[in-house]
């Protein structure tokens, strides 16, 4: 019986693994074949010999560099940025009591609810007034703050004991001290989650560049992509797929990083 | 509570948003920032500038390699002479294109030449933002009877010429001409010869078909083409309603779902249908299928087989919509002379559009372009896309409205309760019709 349910298990585990994975093992069978081996029905799935070129052809396309550079800065800012608002936000949402502080949560969460697709439009006139389009910072500047990431944060400062705080308190440590010495070091999974979270939204961020640039020394990653598609006929799949192997790469190593942090921070606050 | 964190966000919206349009006047160049730094007046407007070159912005939606030949065509100019700097960058499909341009014009930052798919040149031209450039074309002597007809149908809006076409195509039929001589079948001409020719054509194993007649991506511009083809119009003259509601909407349809029912038509499933119908066709496993002749050339790369093509088949008459994109010059432009010469090249030059054409195999769209000894080259090495010329003196633009994007979506939506739920032909297409008089009025 017990065999049974093992086996079961497993492949289940199994059947949802393939799910998960399919679609990355075909990314990079495509990002080795020929224009003609991607055309082939049914797919193929080793590539007779696999081509290196697509991934050259795919980083000469446009200026690559730029685009790998750009999204870097961008990605990193925000990361940096969101946690020198967020931590100070959260430590004061959960452990102050203040006048308007309800309401000024609130308005957290609802900046958690409202969709960069809505404001877009007067967040870029407002930028574009202050001549800023020819320079990073729109793609920067709009996610200064993580609604979400307060929101995560401020639960997982709440269960932190009070009685640290204050024996703290008494030690003579000024607030900041306390969130370097005791809220950042107790919170580190959670921190890791949003910062990956974040990492990973940014860095896949194709409608926030599109809309937010005009030309291509200010542009991300994920807009050369999308110039590799062709805009008529047969686009070729198999450089447009080197060139998201290449998108995807850095997340798989922050991910390989912090997975063990974000493990962590899902299951503590579960028990609680 | 939680409403009074409305009004605050709403008012804190709100001020941005007349931050924005308020500021825009007095610093209208500070949303070019970098470009507007280096062509300091809008003196440049009378051509060159004082100092160094003038500037021109060019947004276009071509990627891949249609993007290359168009970067190597803004290239060639930038070389031709040493005014103008023309500035070429990608902004994403034409509906992106769409989104930015609107943006931009609100915020005083638009280009000076923009891409426009033809069917929503209209709804530009109709807010006044494209410049008319009638009086451009008279000063370079160039006037509209050098273009080819079928392809100034998006052009000109209350008299003003708003656009010129540029990267232009239309759907035409795509023959797997090997399949279709291994049973002894001729090229289809009429919509009779195209059910019977594809029916053919269908390979059946068991309950499995192994091979279908004929297949088309999921849009709205074969059924449109099919209307025109029945003699109906999609929109009636008064652009009121659908033109299509005296039977020939039904005729379509139907005709369309016979096929289905047999395995004479594979409809493909909407998300990436192109791509999806391009490539059976290249493996054998469709005989034939209506697609855009943008598509010509790689075909005519992968395809192991004799690949021909014909006019799309009629039905009481020869008709086909066009598409792709026309090129317009902004009415906010700063450096419209530049712009122009630019677009006078493009239009005129050898090395102009005419080479892009050849390059990527869009619709040449000037006589001078269609007489040119490149073109006559081409076309003897390649008949496919003689014949894709050929077709546009049966072009006819049929579903020009300020409001055609919403109703393409209603449209859509018919198509894939008729074509994916089985839905009854006759009541759908009412439905679309009510909806589509609704959007009209508007």
């Amino acid at each position: 019986m017990k065999q049974v349910r093992r086996t079961l298990e497993f492949l289940l585990k199994a059947i949802v693994l393939l799910v998960f994975v399919f679609p990355f093992l075909w990314m990079i069978s495509t990002s080795l074949q020929t224009l003609q081996e991607t055309l082939r029905f049914p797919p193929t799935w080793i590539p007779a010999s696999p081509q290196w070129m697509n991934f050259v052809t795919a980083m000469n396309a446009g200026p690559f560099l730029t685009y790998a550079k750009n999204s870097v800065i961008i990605t990193f800012s925000i990361i940096v940025l969101q946690m020198i608002v967020m931590i100070p936000a959260a430590y004061s949402f959960a452990k102050y009591r203040f006048f308007g502080k309800e309401i000024l949560f609130s308005m957290v969460l609802l900046a958690f609810m409202i969709p960069g697709q809505v404001t877009f439009i007067p967040v870029y006139l407002m930028l574009a007034d202050w001549g800023l389009i020819k320079t990073l910072l729109p793609q920067i500047i709009p996610f200064m703050s993580n609604a979400f990431g307060i929101f995560l944060l401020r639960q997982y400062f709440m269960q932190i004991p009070q009685e640290i705080i204050e024996s703290a308190r008494l030690d003579n440590a000024g607030e900041f001290k306390i969130i370097r010495k005791i809220m950042i070091p107790m919170s580190m999974p959670a921190l890791a989650t949003i910062a990956l979270f974040s990492f990973v939204s940014h860095w896949n961020d194709y409608f926030w560049p599109l809309v937010m640039t005009d030309s291509a020394g200010v542009r991300p990653l994920t807009m050369g992509i999308a110039m590799l598609r062709e805009t008529e006929g047969i686009s070729n799949w198999h450089v447009i797929m080197a060139g998201n192997v290449v998108l995807v790469v850095p997340i798989l190593i922050v991910y390989v990083f912090a997975s063990k942090q974000i493990v962590r921070a899902f299951v503590y606050s579960g028990i609680k | 509570m939680k409403k009074f964190s409305t009004v605050l966000m709403a008012t804190a919206m709100l001020s941005g948003v007349l931050a924005g349009c308020g500021g825009g006047q007095e610093q209208s160049g500070g949303g070019t920032g970098a470009s507007s730094a280096q062509t300091p007046a809008p003196a440049a407007s009378s051509g060159s500038g004082s100092g160094g070159k003038v500037t021109v912005q060019f947004w276009h939606s071509l990627g891949g390699k249609n993007g290359e030949y168009i970067d190597a065509m803004i290239k060639r100019f930038n070389e031709s002479q040493s005014k103008v700097e023309v500035v070429g960058t990608f902004q994403g499909s034409y509906d992106e294109m769409v989104t930015k341009l609107q943006q931009a014009v609100a915020a005083k930052s638009e280009p000076d030449v923009a891409m426009l798919e033809r069917a929503y040149v209209q709804m530009f031209a109709d807010s006044d933002v494209l410049e008319d450039l009638n009086p451009y074309m008279k000063k370079s002597g160039l006037s509209e009877s050098d273009f080819t007809p079928g392809l100034m149908g998006h052009s000109t809006f209350n008299k003003k010429l708003v656009s010129l076409p540029f990267n232009r195509s239309t759907p035409i039929l795509h023959i797997n001409k090997t399949m279709l001589d291994e049973k002894g079948l001729a090229v289809p001409k009429t919509w009779d010869d195209l059910k019977k020719v594809a029916n053919a054509l269908v390979v059946k194993e068991g309950n499995e078909y192994k091979r279908y007649g004929l297949s088309m991506p999921y849009d709205t511009w074969y059924p449109i083409a099919m209307i025109t083809e029945a003699k109906g119009k999609f929109f009636d003259d008064a652009g009121k309603s659908i033109g299509f509601a005296g039977g020939e909407g039904v005729k379509v349809f139907q005709f369309l779902k016979d096929m289905q029912s047999t395995g004479a038509l594979y409809y493909p499933p909407a998300q990436d249908s192109g791509n999806i119908v391009n490539t059976m066709f290249t493996s054998g496993k469709i005989g034939m299928m209506f697609q855009s002749t943008g598509v010509i050339g790689s075909l005519s790369d992968n395809a192991k087989f004799e690949y021909v093509t014909a006019f799309m088949p009629m039905d009481q008459v020869y008709a086909n919509p066009t598409g792709g994109a026309n090129v317009a010059m902004m009415a906010g432009s700063k450096n419209k002379q530049a712009a122009w010469e630019f677009l006078n090249w493009a239009m005129t030059d050898s090395k102009g559009a005419l080479q892009f054409v050849l390059d990527s195999g869009y619709l040449p769209f000037t006589k001078k372009m269609v007489e040119s000894q490149q073109m006559k080259d081409l076309w003897a090495k390649q008949p496919a896309r003689k014949v894709a010329y050929d077709q546009l003196q049966y072009a006819v633009d049929t579903n020009k409205h300020v409001n055609w994007t919403q109703v393409n979506q209603e449209f859509l939506k018919a198509i894939q309760a008729i074509m994916y739920d089985n839905k009854d032909i006759a009541s759908t297409l009412d439905t679309f019709k009510k909806e589509t008089e609704r959007i009209l009025k508007q």
